[in-house]
């Protein structure tokens, strides 16, 4: 029971990482309309980078997930004008076999830059445990569901209740009609696409910094997780895909407790297709017909 | 105003508009009116950039915008309610009007609030519907909120296209009285119809358009009372 309890709050601090990669990947399909698997390797330079940010100038959390972010940014762009600028019009398994290209060929400069093996990544949190009756819960866990939870709000709030985010919104529901309103419609997609990036960047800083281990070639089964997630939030809706990571961070870690740990992609994946037999549409219902 | 000369635009092989010229004077209705698939819609969007050009040049208050991006096209003040209105679905009717102002960077704070209450008294249905999703509305509403985010942007001129699709008779008498004081408040308008004889009896000039040519121009009344017009258009 105890070991069950304290699972669930396992599967909760890592639910929340992968809502945070969900989120980023709903953004990304919202905003270009467009499937990526370029998103695993976005994850990965995130981590890599607070990882030398850690190492040399020094442990900082915030400057790491700074980093992260930029450097996730960066690669958004450079997968945005690969891969969707002048696809917009294309069929879109043109801009997905791209992105699949594109994801390859990051990942094996990665492996060329940053080295084949596991790296550990520095301890920046105290190890402290916190014990409430028979409850544990570490002091990396509270960071990580404080970070996570704060960018949510910050990126709810921008979308809801700013400008940019019925700029935002609006290129993802209608690109000719937004247009037409003279929004600047590649440079808010790719803005919006680097946003995305952005937050799974900085997911592959938490999750790294949870393993305390990270490698070049962290992204492959990560980026499935967030798509995954994504897909039980019905791929655009925000807060349906971090449900969706929530869920799979928990059934993950529940999912250890009947088993092994080397089984916890088994339950993740598992689960998703279960909700697809019975819930095609994922947890998401939707509102008002989604025009082209 | 807007001067269209010599335009032509392909889909493919297929030449939807050929060689067309037309120009529209600034506080003047003007109407293009055809038959399905004469090329109108193709028109008005090669004017808003959104498709390419095989020829031709596009002039607008003396500036040629013939190769300019269509967010650029509109912040000059030409405003596009297009074909089937592309309403955002999952937008409220709010943020939608709100989205059409980001077609006019010169609009304070106070001006956007003005236009709001304009707009909310020209269609008092929009503002108690405010907080609805726009997806919701009917059709006939949903071509308000489309006519209304265009006017949001207080453009210079108005391009229509068919405004009047699929609603009730008893709406498409307010649409078009909406159009006269629309122009009544100084703008320009451009407008698509197939309600040919309602177009032509508020249009100052038409043009009517088949299989991409201009084949006929004149005043709107001139062309209600032309004989080939009457038997095409008006049912004879
Ligand atoms: N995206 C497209 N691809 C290929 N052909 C197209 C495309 N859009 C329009 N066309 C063709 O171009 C021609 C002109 O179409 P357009 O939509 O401009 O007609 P329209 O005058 O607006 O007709 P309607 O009154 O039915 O709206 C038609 O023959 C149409 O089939
Ligand atoms: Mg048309």
């Amino acid at each position: 029971m105890e070991y069950l309890l304290n699972q669930i709050v396992n599967g909760i601090s890592q639910g929340a990482i992968y809502a945070l990669m969900a989120i980023g990947y709903s953004v990304v399909v919202g905003v270009t309309g467009l499937i990526t698997f370029t998103h695993g390797e976005v994850i990965m330079i995130g981590a890599f980078a607070s990882f030398y940010i850690f190492q040399y100038i020094g442990n900082n959390l915030i400057l790491g997930i700074i980093a992260s972010f930029i450097a996730s940014w960066i690669l958004g762009m450079f997968i945005y004008y690969v891969c969707y600028d002048r696809f917009f019009e294309a069929p879109s398994h043109i801009s997905l076999i791209c992105t699949i290209g594109a994801s390859m060929l990051i990942r094996n400069l990665a492996q060329i830059y940053f080295g084949p093996n596991q790296k550990p990544m520095l301890n920046i949190i105290d190890n402290k445990v916190y014990r409430i009756g028979v409850l544990q819960v570490s002091l990396m866990q509270i960071v990580i569901l404080i970070t996570v939870v704060v960018l949510a709000s910050i990126l709810a709030f921008f979308i809801n209740n700013t400008r940019w985010g019925i700029m935002l919104r609006a290129v993802s529901q209608d690109k000719k009609a937004a247009y037409l309103m003279g929004i600047n419609v590649r440079k808010t997609a790719m803005i919006g696409n680097c946003i995305g990036c952005g937050l799974a960047g900085i997911a592959g800083l938490l999750i790294s910094i949870y393993y305390q281990t990270l490698q070049a070639t962290m992204g492959g089964s990560l980026g499935m997780k967030a798509f995954s997630s994504s897909v039980l939030g019905g791929l655009t809706d925000t807060r349906y895909s971090a449900l969706g990571g929530l869920a799979i961070g928990l059934i993950e870690n529940l999912g250890i407790t009947i088993s092994t740990a080397s089984f916890r992609d088994i339950f993740a994946f598992g689960f998703l297709i279960t909700v697809l037999i019975i819930r095609p549409e994922g947890f998401a219902s939707r509102k008002g017909a989604k025009s082209q | 105003m807007l001067k269209i000369q010599n335009l032509s635009v392909n889909y493919g092989y297929i030449a939807a508009v050929k060689n067309i010229s037309l120009e529209v004077n600034e506080g003047e209705i003007v109407t293009l009116i055809g038959g399905n698939g004469a090329g109108k819609t193709t028109t008005l969007m090669a004017i808003s950039g959104l498709v390419p050009k095989a020829s031709g040049t596009i002039t607008f208050k003396g500036v040629n915008i013939t190769k300019m991006s269509p967010d650029k096209i509109v912040k000059m003040g030409i405003c596009h309610v297009p074909e089937g209105r592309r309403i955002f679905p999952s937008l409220t009717v709010y943020e939608n009007l709100m989205a059409g102002t980001i077609g006019n960077p010169s609009l304070k704070k106070p001006q956007i609030k003005q236009l709001l209450e304009k707009n909310y008294e020209l269609f008092p249905r929009l503002r108690e519907r405010m907080k609805q999703s726009g997806g919701s509305l009917s059709g006939g509403e949903q071509q308000m909120l489309a006519i209304a985010r265009g006017l949001m942007m207080d453009p210079d001129i108005i391009m229509l296209d068919e405004p009047s699709l699929g609603l009730a008779p008893i709406i498409v008498e307010e649409i078009f009285d909406l159009i006269l004081k629309i122009r009544n408040a100084g703008k320009t308008v451009l407008l698509i119809e197939q309600n040919a004889s309602m177009a032509l009896s508020i249009a100052d000039r038409g043009y009517v358009i088949e299989t991409g040519n201009v084949v006929l121009e004149g005043k709107g009344r001139e062309l209600l009372a032309n004989p080939d017009v009457r038997k095409a258009y008006l049912g004879g």
